[in-house]
């Protein structure tokens, strides 16, 4: 069961413009959208703002990089959609991961959430602090 | 007017009568008196952090060595020392909060506690799982837990003799300062800024746990133990009544009861005044375009008669903050010149970066200073109102939600953090422990959800720019002049409580781990010593069979780590661990222990 991300043009300058877009596993509903590295899709950008309403950062770092939580962009790349979602929902009390099943927020975007960070582990995202693509900054 | 030694006599008869039953802990103040133990988390009730032992000094304090050393068994960060009275030490923990008294004879661990807390608490824990230390008085030690908990232990068997809940810790109003013994009441804040609690302190009767009174920070006049004609603060160049609804006003509709206003920082008590003084935290939240008004009496000062809880005076140094800058450091109370006036100061390093010295019987503002050069966010503090001189740049509420303002000083964690600074009663001067770091901040919008975090701002944090490159300085201060008198620059911020002895030697501890000697006079570095883990916990000495004996806390953690995390982070290299953090690990590891030292 591997995700994958197209389009894997690693063609210098032009992948820059060109929007990296990762599928879930059915291949079809996109995960995230990203062009220039901070300009996401709609969806993605309501994972951004979960992520920061919520305060993630606070344990997880400005930049997903870990502080006494761990870092994020290397849980990522571990941890299945199914394992992420049970992690969020349920908790790691006694690491100090808290149980996000009571805030709305998080519950109604979780897949958002998904997507902004995943998007930040595979190194597409390459800026924490991402814009609306269809927006200016 | 004369006064006759009998009619002196009478009025302190008469007081002691008045005052009777703060005067009542007479076995904590006989234990304070005698430096052979460290009976308080200050080691006296003016947060001095001095003692007078001086077999330890300067000209022979490079011949420390390891006299023994314990391990709490927990990880994460430890703040806070150990307490000694007479034979026994007390020592404490991170989360889950355990106490150990230890025989100093032996070594061996008389009793422990080990209380039993929900997990969920620790995430309710904005900074990490520290807990600042305990208290004694009236044969008992005072453990102030996360889950808000405050347990009276008998001294010699750690049973537990009372127990009370302080705060809800399911709404995010948690502990982790130490309880304070002041006369016969036990002292004791909350924590929970980041989750919209409304501050209060408390004082609970130190024989039973009864509360006595509780004064919150913000609200109406009643809650706060405020009375608007007699309570006084500092306008217009003089002091005056505070006036009807003086916080009410400066929020808008109901805010005021999710305003923070913690209150978790060290207290401090004036015998003679029979006052107690603290100081109160960030308002809620982090975004300042939701909060418009001065959010009083959110980071102020605050004077409360001990027996009534009653504020006598209050000042605000912060008016409407928009940069996390807690009021909530100790004040040190010092009998010192100020402008060449001898004077019953209160001095206080605010997160702000501004040096405050005012007089502590009526709260006259006498001097505000910068003690880190690198502080920008205010030109200066206006001493007429006592409102400080914002600079638009660095204004977040003038640059508004969703704009970054960037390179403002100090960063979100202070010039200075709660890591306490120290007195020296033969130079006059304060020794402090800061923080040389800088921020780039971004309000945003953010909704408040009962036991859920109410932030409201990203933060990114660096060391202070085009300056020594380090993220900290230890040094000293003139509180009567609003001067550095030396600066010692340190790579990474101090988060350790200085000590200063009648020995001419400051002590402090480093991140990276290392325990230092200074000389009081220059700041010249006379000897270092490696523990196990970085140094955020609070120097502290006793004497123990004739022997003088200097021991810290090692034990990395804290906001001190956090920020060293957030530090040197640059979003551009914003994958993995890079930067000031790695650089710290380079240095230390996790692990809470105790190191003792003394001249073998």
């Amino acid at each position: 069961m591997k995700r994958y991300l197209v389009p894997l043009l690693a063609i210098g300058t032009i992948v820059a413009a060109l929007p990296a877009t990762a599928l879930s596993d059915d291949n079809k509903k996109p995960l995230y959208t990203v062009v220039d590295g901070d300009k996401v899709d709609a969806h993605t950008y309501e994972g951004f703002k979960t992520w920061r309403a919520a305060a993630c950062a606070r344990c997880h770092g400005a930049n997903q990089e870990g502080m006494v939580g761990p870092s994020l962009i290397d849980s990522l790349k571990v941890l299945t959609y199914e394992e992420f979602k049970t992690t969020v929902l349920e908790g790691r009390l006694e690491k100090g991961m808290p149980n996000w099943s009571t805030n709305k927020k998080v519950v109604e975007n979780l897949d958002a959430l998904y997507a902004y960070l995943k998007g930040r582990s595979d190194g597409k995202i390459t800026k924490a602090r991402v814009h609306r693509m269809d927006k200016d900054k | 007017m004369k006064v006759g030694l009998k009619q002196k006599l009478a009025v302190s008869i008469a007081c002691l009568f008045a005052a009777g039953m703060a005067y009542a802990d007479a076995d904590l103040d006989k234990a304070m008196k005698d430096p052979s133990n460290w009976a308080a988390q200050a080691g006296d009730n003016q947060n001095h952090r001095y003692s007078t032992l001086k077999q330890i000094n300067a000209g022979n304090v490079n011949k420390l060595q390891v006299a023994w050393t314990f391990s709490t068994g927990v990880l994460r960060g430890h703040e806070g020392s150990p307490l000694v009275i007479g034979d026994m030490m007390y020592i404490h923990s991170a989360f889950p909060n355990n106490v150990f008294a230890v025989d100093l004879n032996t070594q061996e661990i008389v009793w422990k506690h080990t209380p039993k807390q929900d997990d969920a608490v620790i995430a309710q824990m904005c900074c990490d799982t520290v807990n600042r230390g305990l208290a004694y008085g009236d044969g008992k030690v005072f453990l102030q837990r996360a889950d808000s908990v405050l347990e009276a232990l008998d001294a010699k068997t750690g049973k537990v003799v009372w127990s009370v809940v302080n705060g809800d810790p399911k709404l995010g109003a948690v502990n982790t300062n130490a309880p304070h013994v002041f006369g016969d009441k036990v002292i004791t804040g909350i924590s929970g800024g980041e989750w919209g609690v409304r501050g209060y302190i408390t004082a609970y009767d130190i024989k039973t746990g009864k509360q006595v009174w509780r004064g919150y920070s913000t609200g109406p006049d009643d809650e706060m133990l405020m009375d608007p004609e007699k309570t006084m603060t500092w306008t217009d160049g003089k002091l005056a009544p505070v006036g009807k609804d003086s916080s009410l006003k400066t929020w808008q509709g109901d805010q005021w009861k999710i305003g923070g206003g913690t209150t978790w920082g060290w207290y401090s008590y004036d015998k003679d005044l029979n006052l107690l003084y603290y100081g109160s935290g960030n308002p809620s939240t982090w975004n300042p375009a939701q909060r418009p008004g001065d959010n009083k009496w959110s980071m102020s000062i605050w004077a409360r008669d001990l027996d009534t809880g009653k504020v006598k005076w209050i000042y605000q140094m912060t008016p409407h903050d928009e940069w996390d800058y807690d009021g909530v450091n100790e004040m040190i109370l010092a009998d010192i010149n100020v402008k060449g006036k001898p004077t019953k100061a209160l001095v206080h390093f605010d997160r702000n970066g501004f040096g405050y010295t005012l007089d502590r019987t009526n709260g006259a503002l006498l001097v505000a200073e910068k003690y880190d050069p690198a502080v920008n966010w205010a030109t200066h503090v206006d001493m007429k109102t006592g409102r400080p001189e914002v600079v638009a740049k660095y204004s977040t509420q003038h640059n508004g939600p969703d704009v970054n303002s960037k390179g403002i000083c100090p960063a979100a964690l202070g010039s200075k953090d709660q890591q306490p600074a120290a007195f020296d009663p033969k130079t006059g001067l304060f020794y402090v422990p800061t923080n040389h770091v800088c921020m780039d901040y971004e309000p945003y919008e953010v909704d408040y959800t009962a036991g859920q975090p109410y932030v409201g701002a990203t933060l990114a944090m660096y060391p202070a720019p085009n300056s020594h490159g380090g993220m900290g300085n230890f040094i000293a201060w003139d509180a009567g002049k609003g001067k550095i008198v030396w600066s010692k620059p340190e790579k990474f911020s101090v988060w350790s409580g200085a000590l200063t002895t009648a020995g001419d030697v400051v002590f402090y501890g480093t991140l990276e781990g290392y325990l230092k000697a200074v000389s009081l006079k220059d700041g010249k570095e006379l000897w270092k010593f490696k523990t196990p883990s970085g140094i955020i916990g609070n120097v502290f000495t006793y004497e123990h069979k004739g022997k003088q004996y200097v021991g810290v806390y090692s034990g990395i953690g804290g906001w001190a780590g956090i920020g060293m995390a957030a530090g040197l982070e640059k979003d551009s290299e914003g994958l993995g661990a890079v930067g000031g953090y790695r650089d710290l690990q380079k240095y230390t590891n996790l692990g809470g222990s105790l190191t003792v030292f003394a001249i073998p």
